[in-house]
C-alpha cells in the first residue's frame, strides 16, 4: 500500500489531449515525454560507452552504490532489487561490450522513467481554480463563500504579494526558455512560485522536487502532474546524475520553462544564499550551446527570483539542522513541519491573518553569460551594446559544445545570480525586528560567542521605546539602501510604524511557533528564544553594517562576522 | 592552426609578448598610441582598436590606471568569442579589484585571464628560455595562449585560481621592489631569504582573504616569479627598490627602472587593506612607509627584525 501510494498517480484519459497553439510549452510534455526519456537514454550511453573499460567501470559503479543503498535501506524496494544489483557485480566483468551496453540501457532507462515528470492540463486548472479557494477555506473559513461568489481567493492573494518585472517575463517567455532560479527557505517555495506564475500569467515550469516530497500522496499527486520531476537524492551513481543533468538539458534544449533553486536545498540558516554552485541550473548554458550548434536560435533567460516570508513553515527544525551539526546538516529532513498537516493548518492561519506574509520578487533576467536582458529579449554587454550570446560558445567562429567552458559559465553565472540575490532580496518587518532585538543580545554579552548567546534564553531586554527607534532607524537606513538598488524592503516594512510592524512580528511567532520568540514584559521586550531571532534575523547579516548607527557598528560587526565563522 | 593574436601596448612587455608570438608563427596585430611604429618588426602595428576585431585572442598589456580606460575601448569591438588576456601586476581601487574583473566589467568578453610568473620583457623578446602561467577559469585561455606565444623556449602553465595568480603576482612585484630596497641597503642573503619567505607567507594571507588559493603563491605566479626576481633577472621592481635605497626619490627611481611599476601604486592600498581586514601584513605597510617618505632605511629594517618571531 504504501509502494502504491509513494507511486505517482496519473488522471485516465480516453482521447490524447491536443495542446492550443497558445498553450504554454509544458502543455506538449506528454505527447514528447518517451521522445525525451528516449533522447535521455541515448545521450548517457554513448557519453558512458566509448570504451569496454569505461562501460565496465560505469556499471560496476552503479551497481555498488545501489547495493550499498539498499542494504541500509531494508525496504521492499531493497527486496525487489538487491538480488538484481548483486547479480550485476558479479556478472559484470564477464561481460562482452554488447552486453555491457544493454545493461547500461536498460539501467538508464530506467531511471530516466522514475525521473520523468508528467504534466495533465486538467490538474493544472484544477490547481488554479480550486487550490487556492481549498487553502483559503481552510485559512479563514468565513472568506470562503465571498471567494466562492466573486471568483478571486482573497486571503491567499492579499498573502502573496509578486513584484519585479512581471511584464517583462511575459514577453520574453514568448522569445525564449525562462529559467527561474529562486531563493529556497521552504519546501513551500515551489508551491508558492507555481501559484505566483499562475496567477501573473507566466506559464507553468518543469521543476525537479526531491524524491522526500512525493511520499503525501496528495502532494506527489499535484507535483507529479504539474510537470515535476523526481530526484532521488540517496541515489550516489554518477550514473544518475548524468541522467538528471541530460534530462533537465534536453528539457531546456526544446524551450521548457524550468525552475530550479540553485542553492541546492533549503537555507537552514535563513542566510540569502552566497555560494551558488547551480547544479541542474547549469545545464541551461549547455542547452544553449547545443541548440546554437543545431542552429536553433532560442535563447535562454535566467531569473533570479527571492522569495521572502514573514514566516517559515520550517523556521524551528532548519535553524535547529544549522546549529546542531555545525554545518553538516541533513541534506534530506523528512520529519520536518512540511510533514505534519497541524502546522500547515497553524501556519497558513497565521500568515492569513496578517497581508503580505510572502513577498516573491522576480529579478531582472540575465543571460547564460551574466548579461543583462532588454525587453526585445536581446543581451546587453556591460559596456551597453547589444550583443549575440551565441558569440559566448564559439571558438575561432565555430560554436562547440565545451564541458569545461560551460562549467566556468556556470561558476560565473552563480556569481551574477547571488549578486541578485542580494539586491533583490525583499526585508520582511519580522526578519528586521528580530535583527534589533538580536543585535541587543548581541551588545549586551560581549566576548561570547554564538553558542554561548543562544543560551541568553529570556535574559536580555530592552526597553520597547528603543526598539521602535532603532527599528525606525534600521528602516530608514534599509529604505535608502533600497534606493541605491542594494536591497528592497517590504510594503508593510515600508509603511507602516515601528510599533504596528512589532505587533505585527509578534503576532506571527506566537500564533504559530511552539516556543515564545520575544514577549513584553512592562516597558522592556525580552528575546526570549535567541535561537528563532538568530534564524529570522539571519536575513540581514549582509546589510547589518550598513544599517546600524555609528554606536552600534561593532555589534553588526560581531554578528556578520559570527555567521562567517 | 595559425592563432590571430592582438598585443594592446607597444611598451616593452607587448612587444615581447608579439615576438613570442610571431616565433610561434601567428597572425599577430599590435595596437599602440603611436609611439612605436613597428618598422622592422615581424608583426603588424595599428593605432585603431578596431583592427583587433578579427582577432582570436587579445593581450593587454598597459598599466593597471589605463585599463579601464583601454578596455572600454576596445570593449566597444569585441564580443563574446574574443579571449582576452592581460600581464600587468597591477590591483584597482582600495579593495585590491584584480584586472580580470576590470575587463569583466568593461567589456563583453567572459574568457578572460591573467598571464604572470617570471616573465621579463627583454627575455620575451629574445627569446631566452622562461616559463609563466596563466589565470583563468576557463580551460580553453589557458590552451589558446599555449598555442599563441608558447614554443621550444617558453613553457606556458594554467590554472583556475585567476584570482590567486593575480594576486601572486601583484604582491610579487610588491615584493621585489622591497627585495631590491633591500639589496640596495647591503643586506645580506639570510636576511633577503627570511624577507621573501615572510613575504610570501604574508601574500598568501591576504590572498586567501580575498578568495585566492594558498598554494597557487608557492607556484610559477608566487614563488617561482620571485625566485627569478632574486636571482637577478633584471626586473624594473627591483632596479627601483635599489635606486630608493640610493637616496633617489620615487619619481627618479621610477624613470630609471624604465618602466611603470604597478608595486608603487599598490603599496599603500595593500597596506590599508590589510589593516583594515586585520591582516598581518608587516612587509606590505613598512614598503609603504618607505614609498611615502615617512620611514627611514634603518626604522624599517628595524621595525621588520624586531617583530616577534611565532612558529613558521
Amino acid at each position: 500500500m504504501k509502494n502504491f501510494l509513494q507511486r505517482p498517480l496519473r488522471l485516465p484519459r480516453l482521447r490524447p489531449y491536443v495542446p492550443e497553439p497558445d498553450d504554454p510549452p509544458i502543455f506538449w510534455f506528454n505527447s514528447e515525454r518517451d521522445e525525451i526519456v528516449r533522447e535521455v537514454v541515448r545521450r548517457v550511453v554513448e557519453h558512458r560507452s566509448k570504451s569496454s573499460g569505461q562501460m565496465e567501470y560505469t556499471l560496476n559503479e552503479v551497481a555498488f552504490h545501489e547495493v550499498e543503498r539498499l542494504e541500509k535501506q531494508k525496504d521492499s524496494e531493497s527486496r525487489e532489487s538487491l538480488g538484481k544489483w548483486r547479480g550485476l557485480l558479479r556478472r559484470v566483468s564477464r561481460m562482452n561490450d554488447d552486453e555491457r551496453r544493454d545493461a547500461l540501457r536498460e539501467i538508464a532507462l530506467n531511471m530516466a522513467k522514475d525521473v520523468a515528470g508528467n504534466f495533465d492540463p486538467r490538474v493544472y486548472a484544477f490547481a488554479g481554480h480550486a487550490v487556492p479557494r481549498l487553502l483559503t477555506a481552510v485559512m479563514k473559513p468565513a472568506s470562503l463563500p465571498l471567494a466562492l461568489v466573486s471568483g478571486a481567493p482573497e486571503a491567499l492573494d492579499k498573502m502573496l504579494i509578486t513584484e519585479g518585472c512581471i511584464p517583462k517575463l511575459r514577453r520574453l517567455a514568448q522569445i525564449g526558455t525562462l529559467i527561474f532560479v529562486p531563493t529556497h527557505s521552504s519546501n513551500l517555495d515551489s508551491v508558492a512560485l507555481g501559484y505566483a506564475l499562475m496567477r501573473e500569467g507566466l506559464p507553468p515550469v518543469s521543476y525537479g522536487a526531491g524524491k522526500n516530497l512525493f511520499t503525501n500522496p496528495i502532494i506527489s499527486f499535484f507535483m507529479h502532474n504539474l510537470g515535476a520531476y523526481r530526484l532521488d537524492r540517496r541515489i550516489k551513481a554518477t550514473l544518475y546524475k548524468d541522467v538528471l543533468k541530460t534530462y533537465s538539458t534536453v528539457m531546456i534544449e526544446r524551450g521548457y520553462h524550468s525552475l530550479f533553486f540553485p542553492g541546492g536545498t533549503r537555507s537552514r540558516s535563513n542566510l540569502i544564499e552566497t555560494h551558488l554552485k547551480l547544479g541542474l541550473a547549469g545545464t541551461g548554458i549547455e542547452a544553449f550551446a547545443r541548440n546554437q550548434a543545431r542552429g536553433v536560435k532560442r535563447p535562454v533567460f535566467f531569473v533570479p527570483t527571492t522569495i521572502n516570508y514573514a514566516l517559515v513553515l520550517e523556521a524551528e527544525t532548519l535553524i535547529e539542522d544549522h546549529l546542531k551539526e555545525h554545518g553538516k546538516a541533513r541534506y534530506i529532513i523528512e520529519d520536518d513541519e512540511f510533514s505534519q498537516i497541524d502546522r500547515w493548518i497553524d501556519f497558513f492561519r497565521r500568515l492569513t491573518a496578517l497581508a503580505s506574509a510572502c513577498v516573491i520578487r522576480f529579478g531582472e533576467p540575465v543571460d547564460p553569460f551574466g548579461n543583462d536582458i532588454d525587453d526585445d529579449g536581446r543581451s546587453i554587454s556591460p559596456n551597453g551594446q547589444v550583443i549575440d550570446p551565441s558569440t559566448y560558445v564559439m571558438t575561432r567562429g565555430e560554436v562547440k559544445v565545451d564541458g569545461g567552458r560551460d562549467a566556468a559559465y556556470t561558476k560565473e553565472l552563480g556569481e551574477t545570480i547571488a549578486k541578485r540575490f542580494l539586491s533583490d532580496t525583499v526585508i520582511m518587518s519580522s526578519q528586521l525586528v528580530a535583527h534589533v532585538l538580536f543585535r541587543a543580545l548581541v551588545k549586551a554579552t560581549p566576548g561570547v560567542d554564538l553558542f554561548g548567546r543562544l543560551r541568553y534564553r529570556g535574559e536580555v531586554s530592552m526597553p520597547i521605546d528603543d526598539l521602535y527607534r532603532e527599528i525606525g532607524e534600521a528602516r530608514d537606513a534599509l529604505i535608502a539602501l533600497e534606493q541605491q538598488g542594494q536591497v528592497r524592503v517590504s510594503p508593510s516594512l515600508r509603511n507602516e510604524t515601528p510599533e504596528y510592524l512589532v505587533d505585527r512580528s509578534i503576532a506571527f511567532w506566537d500564533g504559530y511557533h511552539t516556543r515564545i520568540v520575544a514577549r513584553r514584559s512592562g516597558t522592556d521586550m525580552v528575546a526570549e528564544d535567541p535561537t528563532l531571532l538568530l534564524y529570522y534575523q539571519n536575513r540581514l547579516v549582509p546589510y547589518a553594517q550598513r544599517i546600524a548607527p555609528a554606536d552600534l557598528h561593532d555589534v553588526a560587526t560581531e554578528i556578520v562576522r559570527m555567521e562567517r565563522r | 592552426m595559425t592563432v590571430k593574436v592582438g598585443v594592446i601596448g607597444g611598451g616593452g612587455f607587448g612587444r615581447g609578448i608579439a615576438l613570442s608570438a610571431c616565433r610561434a608563427e601567428n597572425d599577430v596585430v599590435l595596437w599602440t598610441r603611436g609611439f612605436h611604429k613597428g618598422e622592422g618588426a615581424p608583426y603588424h602595428t595599428t593605432t585603431d582598436l578596431a583592427a583587433l576585431k578579427d582577432r582570436d585572442i587579445i593581450f593587454l598589456a598597459v598599466p593597471s590606471p589605463y585599463m579601464s580606460e583601454t578596455s572600454t575601448a576596445l570593449g566597444a569591438h569585441l564580443d563574446g568569442r574574443h579571449l582576452l588576456v592581460h600581464v600587468s601586476r597591477g590591483l584597482v581601487g582600495d579593495n585590491l579589484q584584480t584586472l580580470t574583473r576590470v575587463l569583466h566589467s568593461t567589456t563583453p568578453c567572459r574568457r578572460v585571464g591573467a598571464l604572470a610568473g617570471p616573465l621579463v620583457a627583454d627575455a620575451l623578446a629574445k627569446g631566452t628560455p622562461g616559463g609563466g602561467i596563466v589565470g583563468s577559469l576557463f580551460p580553453e585561455v589557458a590552451e589558446m595562449v599555449r598555442e599563441a606565444i608558447a614554443g621550444p623556449a617558453l613553457k606556458i602553465y594554467g590554472t583556475d585560481d585567476v584570482v590567486g595568480v593575480e594576486l601572486a603576482s601583484a604582491l610579487v612585484g610588491l615584493l621585489a621592489l622591497a627585495l631590491g630596497y633591500a639589496q640596495g641597503l647591503g643586506i645580506g642573503p639570510s636576511a633577503l631569504a627570511v624577507l621573501c619567505s615572510r613575504g610570501i607567507a604574508e601574500s598568501q594571507r591576504i590572498g586567501l582573504v580575498l578568495g585566492a588559493r594558498e598554494k597557487t603563491f608557492a607556484g610559477l605566479a608566487g614563488f617561482g616569479d620571485l625566485v627569478a626576481a632574486a636571482s637577478g633577472d633584471d626586473r624594473p621592481e627591483m632596479k627601483l627598490g635599489r635606486a630608493i635605497a640610493r637616496g633617489v626619490n620615487v619619481t627618479d627611481a621610477g624613470r630609471e627602472a624604465g618602466a611603470h611599476i604597478e608595486g608603487v601604486t599598490i603599496a599603500e592600498r595593500v597596506a590599508s587593506y590589510a589593516m583594515r581586514m586585520h591582516i598581518e601584513a608587516p612587509i606590505a605597510a613598512t614598503t609603504a612607509a618607505v614609498l611615502a617618505g615617512k620611514m627611514t632605511a634603518q626604522a624599517a629594517v628595524a621595525a621588520l627584525m624586531s617583530r616577534q618571531v611565532w612558529v613558521e
